[in-house]
């Protein structure tokens, strides 16, 4: 049995699939795509799928995947890839279909490329100049508070036109490990002045492992 | 496909931004279909006026967007009624609605649609048409606006509404919306002012023109006549029907990404039904019965499947097990559907004729619960209402299902029917309890409990039904009622559901209410209302408070009997039942009668003359 991942871009109207719906899509577009997947043995026989690292809603992405498995002794990504294209909601495009390399615990940080209007450059400014920036993270387990300044001491930003953009790495561990939403920071720039969540635009661009690496 | 990476304008990114599932107002599902909208020549907006999740769950739709967006110079879209938070952030930023597919305006489109399935959604057509800033008055619109027009099972009684609409269609779309869009493809070409398409339409079988005929009334409010007034146009619009199998079933679906209501693929196994129950709006307007044939249903049914990735297919109809081949479409079904990981469901059994084997052909894959609609709780009452179902076929019905390892059974009753008393209400609760008994005197797993749902309805007389002439119950008797079966129940092992009546006293209101009543809703509406199916946004006093402002009485409506010789306000209206029909049907339901099911004997409802000829072959014994 090999585990095949699918990575594709999550961008446009499908930034607004949430992943509970995303799961259900992916579901019944594998089924259509008669691709050999894995089926558990249940009672009720379902696609066994997987996604790593869920993006919020909203927030678009280049660099998203899901796992399924396959009993078939080879697996030819590209012919994959071009079996699911065609089936997915606009928005969504397949960029890579491979047997998976890393497992989803490996995961440890991922990169985001941040779009805000030029104006809220003066929160950025007062952001990098305090010392503290405490933020509330909300879980399923309630809420905590976290120092943003301790995974983001400062962040540079480049001025282009009516826009400023900037690249963040948020730990983004799976299961214990903490992990950090760009929106964190949008929400506390706009605390200090910065523009509204829906003025900005979050891309994630990168998941990396513990060792550095694209995850893959 | 066109690229699409930024469609949603700032303004839109803004409003998504603020609300509860954005993925009601994206669009971008599987199964869309996108066009070159300078390449069309006739746009449509599809309008459900009612959630996008209710709305996707309506297969009206599906097939008649299916069915347009097969020709190629057609483009039809979707239009849902938006919750309230994306509604109110629509009115701040300015944003009017608009189609899912290209995020266009209604005011861009040549006809925007809506359909009608309950009464209570009238105020969301017209927040819709506001929200579209198009003019909620026919009489408001010339013809650079889009044709404003309505279809669905509300249009039988057309009048509360045929104010806002400039066409109605009575009966059912397939060829007639087909047709509508063909003139309105040629009036575009032509130059055509909106009387002269007006005109073109009115001679399509089932279009429905309000403006092309006057309502009078008498002095005590009742209508005295209604009559065309132009030349050429018919005295009496004739319900359109199809034939079954002229009609592939939709071989795809839009299929939603936000969980829609009924989420699962669906074919339409046959249309009308053979009971005559009294009461049943439906039963009578989809006359006459018409079977989809097994291979038909069996082989588009694996299509849709397949098409849209869904793992479980239902049969729908009203009433799916008087299809006279129900065996060999679910043999045909079951030949695949293990192997494609497809499950079946059938909503809709009858208790008379639920058998052993059908249960174990929809039961392979999961056990749910078991409805059951009784509709009344004792025989006389049961008799009343043609509900020609025995205490015996309820028990042999539970009894199997209990057998099968069900423990959850729920049973459908109505109170307010015609010449109900306490005692009937009683029976509802002796019903619920002989289950119960029922599944204590079986083997039954131990430890395992049963439970017995009674869904109690408030009974709303409706137009073409043979209950038409009957006065409604008052709210202050259905509470009492209410309260009553209440007090009959004596065990935990029964749950009793009910409405509060306010709904069905407008649900009443509008079914039978006349062409006045438009300004009643208009007023409700401009003062606040809509989303009136939802509770928690339905306020009475505002409806009693709008019927004041404009003169009217509510009770006039819903809480009087009408004559059996009275011009009803949908009397111009035919779905194929005649008046005569309705008149000898009320009159043996006074005197509890029942009336066999038309595969049985012929009842002379009339309906059979939309076909041109019987709707059975009497010669052969078809049970």
């Amino acid at each position: 049995m090999t585990t095949v991942r699918i990575f594709f871009e999550k961008r446009g109207e499908a930034a607004y699939i949430s992943l509970l719906d995303l799961q259900r899509v992916f579901h019944r577009l594998l089924k259509i795509s008669g691709l050999p997947v894995w089926y558990t043995l249940g009672f009720n026989p379902h696609i066994y799928l997987s996604f790593s690292c869920p993006l919020s809603l909203g927030q678009e992405s280049i660099c998203e995947s899901c796992e399924v498995k396959t009993e078939a002794p080879a697996v030819d990504g590209d012919a994959w890839a071009a079996a699911l294209q065609p089936l997915m909601p606009r928005g969504i495009r397949i960029l890579r279909v491979a047997p998976a390399q890393d497992k989803p615990g490996e995961i440890a940080s991922a990169e985001y490329a941040i779009t805000m209007p030029a104006s809220s450059a003066a929160a950025l400014d007062a952001y990098n100049e305090r010392t503290g920036a405490p933020v509330v993270k909300k879980t399923k387990r309630g809420q905590k508070t976290l120092e943003l300044k301790e995974y983001l001491p400062r962040v540079e930003y480049q001025l282009e036109g009516e826009s400023l953009h900037f690249t963040l790495t948020l730990p983004s561990a799976s299961g214990e490990g903490v992990n950090l939403n760009p929106a964190l920071l949008l929400g506390f720039l706009e605390t200090l002045g910065g523009a509204p969540a829906w003025q900005c635009t979050v891309l994630r661009t990168h998941l990396y492992t513990k060792n550095g690496k694209d995850f893959c | 496909m066109p690229e699409v990476v930024n469609t949603i304008s700032p303004k839109l990114r803004e409003a998504l931004g603020q609300v509860q599932k954005p993925g009601r107002y994206t669009g971008g599902e599987p199964g869309c279909t996108y066009k070159d909208k300078s390449e069309v020549d006739v746009r449509m907006a599809f309008c459900f006026p009612d959630t996008y999740e209710i709305g996707m769950s309506f297969l009206g739709e599906k097939i008649l967007y299916e069915l347009l967006n097969r020709h190629e110079n057609w483009w039809c879209e979707r239009a849902f009624m938006p919750w309230t938070d994306m509604k109110a952030e629509m009115e701040r930023l300015g944003i009017p609605l608009y189609c899912l597919e290209s995020k266009d305006p209604l005011t861009d489109f040549d006809i925007v649609g809506f359909s009608l399935e309950y009464e209570l959604c009238y105020t969301n057509v017209l927040a819709m048409l506001r929200l579209s800033g198009i003019p909620l008055r026919a009489a408001d619109r010339d013809e650079r606006w889009p044709l404003i027009i309505a279809g669905g099972p509300c249009v039988c009684n057309a009048e509360p509404m045929a104010d806002f609409f400039d066409i109605m269609q009575l009966g059912e779309g397939e060829q007639m919306l087909q047709d509508i869009c063909a003139t309105v493809e040629q009036g575009k070409k032509l130059g055509w002012n909106k009387e002269t398409l007006l005109l073109a339409l009115a001679k399509i079988p089932g279009v429905y023109v309000p403006s092309f005929y006057d309502v009078r009334y008498l002095e005590d409010g009742r209508v005295e006549s209604i009559r065309p007034n132009r030349p050429g146009v018919p005295e009496r619009v004739t319900k359109a029907i199809i034939n079954m199998d002229d009609y592939t079933p939709p071989e795809n679906f839009v299929v939603p990404m936000v969980g829609a209501v009924q989420d699962r693929a669906s074919v339409e196994v046959l249309r009308g039904c053979v009971r005559g129950c009294r009461f049943c709006q439906a039963g009578q307007i989809y006359r006459p019965f018409r079977e989809r044939s097994p291979q038909l249903i069996s082989d588009s049914a694996r299509v849709l499947c397949h098409n849209t990735g869904y793992d479980e297919l239902s049969l729908t109809s009203l009433s799916t097990s008087d299809h006279s081949r129900l065996e060999d479409i679910l043999d045909g079904l079951n030949s695949w559907a293990e192997q494609d990981h497809v499950s079946l469901s059938l909503p809709s059994l009858r208790v008379d004729n639920f058998s052993q084997s059908l249960v174990e052909k929809t039961t392979k894959v999961r056990k749910s619960g078991l409805t059951f609609a009784a509709e009344a709780g004792t025989q006389r009452l049961r008799d009343v209402i043609n509900k020609n179902v025995t205490w015996e076929q309820i028990e042999r019905g539970c009894r199997i299902a209990f057998e099968e390892g069900y423990t959850s059974v729920k049973l459908y009753f109505m109170m307010g029917l015609p010449t109900e008393t306490l005692e009937d209400i009683k029976g509802i609760a002796d019903t619920a309890q002989k289950v119960v008994d029922l599944y204590y005197s079986l083997d039954h797993a131990k430890g395992k409990g049963v439970q017995v749902t009674c869904s109690v309805a408030c009974f709303v007389p409706k137009p073409d039904t043979p209950f038409q002439f009957c006065a409604q119950d008052r709210r202050e008797t259905l509470r009492e009622k209410q309260k009553y079966l209440l007090s009959c129940v004596h065990s935990r092992k029964i749950k009793v559901n009910y409405h509060d009546s306010a709904t069905s006293v407008l649900e009443g209101v509008f079914a039978k209410g006349d062409r006045r009543l438009g300004k009643v809703i208009e007023t409700a509406f401009e003062n606040g209302a809509f989303f009136d199916t939802w509770e928690e946004y339905f306020d009475f006093d505002r409806w009693q408070a709008a019927f004041a402002a404009c003169g009217l009485d509510p009770d006039f409506y819903n809480y009087r009997p009408l004559g059996l010789d009275e011009v009803t306000p949908w009397s111009h209206l035919d779905v194929g039942v005649s008046h005569g029909f309705l008149v000898r049907e009320y009159e043996k339901a006074l005197r509890a009668e029942t009336t066999q099911p038309c595969n049985r004997q012929c009842n002379g409802c009339g309906a059979n003359k939309l076909l041109g000829g019987p709707c059975f072959d009497y010669s052969q014994d078809l049970l």
